[in-house]
């Protein structure tokens, strides 16, 4: 057989394979994983406008005047400088400060006040600014900073991870427990080449449900940003952000694909491998530089635009957790994962031949 | 050149520490093969190491010259039904064909024309849109025969491939394998229908606890179990008297004179001189109007063979 008739085998496969891994129930909860995350920046776009709307219903003041305001002032003082609030609330409370001293009023007021884009929200106390608390409501730089924090702690290391935990494992195991393996052993295929055509209906299936699921995270981080704002960064940075993210997304699905439709194929319970593998991937940042490099996520994260954020505030533990190893240049980190894929796709190839049908015993 | 063999040598087959077969050793020429044995005796998983579905852990196996540890080009000219029940979820019964055959390299029209031919052939034509898991059981059986015959193998492999056929399917599948077996192809079958292996079989092969008790044509299997007496159906007039006659042949066993009277069950220990036996009896005056083997079938070799195990 021709090099040729084989790639077209492997094409069929695919072609014939992805139906199944899109529409099989089995991998329905990808889809939840994948388009979760738009979800909730949809969600928070809408919440985002609905406010400003409300807001610029209410009325809004210059920026001038709510950079007027300082600490210490009497409200009746700011009232009238700044006009009436968009938000006026007063509360009394009784508190007793020490056991033995009588109970005392305290009247609080808050006041809340919007400039068209950002919220002052200011707390008297007994006529007094005590604190002033300004927000932006929509911030591309936040929104990007989110989205960045999303991917790195959510898409890269939980959703992409499990998604090809389900779409890989299922590729033989689901097969072998829906007793339709030995349809696909019974083709005048290679073994090889079945492994291939059905690596390949996973990939493209995963490379679409998460790229699609980060593409629609991104555009539901970018709406409620203004639109002149938005603008500016679609015809700057943007570009390059969206093709890093996706580049890594594709390669994240390359070797975790990889290591998972490895593992379906060795192991029988796919709890045993995701555990090992989720713990290696959360210990790499402290192994020693040659063993980060045994890992899938160490390449994807060198392709990520910005490293992933972290927190100063939180523990020390914590961040030493999620510490990224110093990332590798994109050309290494390109090579990395497709060496490291075509590693454990080698040894997946060696167990596919050994693949036996006995459906009685899986 | 020699006819192309089905080729079983020395061959080993364990499920962890249960037996699937044992040191069997097999020439199967092309024609109609039956694999009779008990459930669990090994008929399947025979099936499953010359299609390669499972590997021996011993001997060697060959397929008209090609090992089964080589789908490319065994599956070309291999069709399998297999008892697995299951089919693609969502499939129907056209695309549970039809799709089998892009693997095989061909276009989308010529995958289309073949399955529906396969589908005819079968008698399937009709209910071909229809979803698989929505067939009865008789249709999954017949389904998974077209696509099995779809691309004209020249071995055709077929587990129970008569179960649940309604009589004229199965009058036309037995057509159909004995068409292949008539163009010099392998059709090797599995059943438990005694009787029907008897009538469409070249030849069978008796597999019990994963070895082969006995194999080839079935009156040449009958020949070699030569402990047991052949049992022959003899109808006459005056049945009485030709048994007191046979009684005093040293070669007779048993002789039962039938129910209506007109006819004897004789199991004698030489056929030879048993057959002069019946001359003499037939030139001192009786009539004998027929003789028949009464136990050169499947049914009388697997009494013999298996005996309780069945």
């Amino acid at each position: 057989m021709s090099r040729d008739f084989r790639i077209r085998q492997i094409w069929t496969i695919a072609r014939l394979e992805l139906r199944r891994v899109f529409f099989s129930r089995r991998s329905f909860w990808v889809y939840g994983l994948a388009l979760f995350p738009a979800v909730i920046f949809t969600i928070a776009a809408i919440a985002m406008t609905y406010e400003s709307r409300t807001n610029n219903s209410a009325g809004a003041i210059s920026p001038a005047l709510l950079d007027s305001v300082r600490e210490g002032e009497r409200v009746e003082a700011v009232i009238e400088r700044l006009g009436k609030p968009i938000r006026d609330v007063e509360r009394t409370r009784r508190l007793r400060e020490d056991d033995d001293k009588e109970e005392t009023e305290v009247v609080s007021r808050w006041l809340r006040y919007w400039d068209g884009r950002r919220t002052a929200n200011l707390h008297f106390r007994d006529g007094i600014l005590e604190t002033k608390w300004v927000r932006q409501i929509v911030s591309l730089e936040r929104q990007r900073d989110a989205y960045n924090g999303m991917f790195h702690y959510y898409y890269l290391k939980l959703a992409i991870f499990f998604g090809c935990l389900g779409i890989f494992m299922n590729l033989f195991r689901g097969e072998m427990l829906d007793k339709t393996l030995h349809f696909w052993l019974l083709a005048p295929a290679r073994r090889d080449v079945l492994l291939g055509g059905k690596y390949l209906a996973g990939l493209l299936a995963a490379t679409i449900i998460f790229g699609a699921g980060a593409a629609l995270t991104y555009v539901a981080m970018l709406w409620p940003v203004d639109a002149s704002e938005a603008r500016v960064f679609l015809a700057g940075p943007a570009l390059t952000q969206i093709l890093r993210y996706s580049a890594s997304a594709i390669l994240a699905c390359l070797g975790y694909g990889g290591v998972f439709l490895a593992a379906g194929l060795l192991v029988r319970n796919p709890i045993i491998p995701a555990v090992v593998l989720l713990a290696w991937e959360s210990i790499n940042g402290f192994l020693p530089a040659v063993l980060q490099k045994i890992s899938v996520l160490y390449y994807v994260q060198s392709l990520c635009p910005m490293p992933p954020p972290i927190d100063s505030g939180a523990p020390l533990l914590i961040r030493l957790f999620l510490a990224p190893a110093a990332p590798a240049p994109w050309p290494v980190a390109l090579i990395g994962v497709c060496a490291l894929t075509a590693v454990v796709l080698y040894f997946a190839a060696q167990a596919v031949k050994r693949l036996e049908i006995n459906y009685a015993n899986d | 050149m020699s006819a192309p063999e089905i080729i079983f040598d020395e061959v080993s087959k364990f499920y962890g520490e249960v037996l699937g077969v044992n040191r069997v050793s097999l020439r199967i020429p092309p024609g109609i093969t039956s694999l009779v044995g008990p459930n669990g005796s090994g008929k399947t998983t025979l099936m499953n190491l010359m299609t390669g579905l499972v590997h021996p852990d011993r001997g060697r196996i060959s397929v008209r010259g090609l090992s089964p540890r080589d789908p490319e080009r065994l599956m070309r000219i291999t069709g399998y039904a297999t008892q697995y029940d299951a089919a693609p979820r969502g499939a129907t019964g056209f695309e549970f064909v039809s799709t089998s055959l892009l693997l095989w390299g061909y276009s989308s029209t010529d995958a289309r024309k073949l399955a529906w031919a396969a589908l005819e052939r079968v008698g399937l034509t009709e209910a071909a849109s229809r979803k698989v898991a929505a067939y009865s059981k008789g249709m999954r059986q017949r389904v998974r025969l077209a696509q099995a015959i779809a691309h004209d193998p020249d071995v055709l492999v077929l587990d129970e491939p008569l179960n649940g056929l309604d009589p004229v399917v199965r009058a036309e599948t037995i057509a159909m394998f004995r068409d292949c077996a008539a163009r010099g192809r392998h059709v090797l079958l599995s059943s438990h229908v005694l009787q029907e292996v008897d009538v469409i079989s070249d030849q069978v092969i008796l597999i019990a606890n994963g070895m082969i008790i006995a194999e080839g044509r079935i009156r040449n299997v009958r020949d070699e179990i030569e402990e047991h007496p052949s049992q022959f159906l003899i109808r006459c007039s005056g049945a009485p008297r030709v048994a007191s006659l046979l009684f005093e042949r040293d070669h007779i066993s048993e002789v039962k004179v039938v129910d209506d009277r007109n006819g004897l069950l004789v199991m004698t220990r030489d056929r030879n001189q048993f057959a002069s036996a019946l001359n003499d009896i037939a030139l001192a005056g009786h009539t004998i109007e027929s003789v028949v083997p009464a136990d050169e079938n499947v049914d009388a070799l697997y009494e013999y063979l298996i005996g309780g195990q069945r």
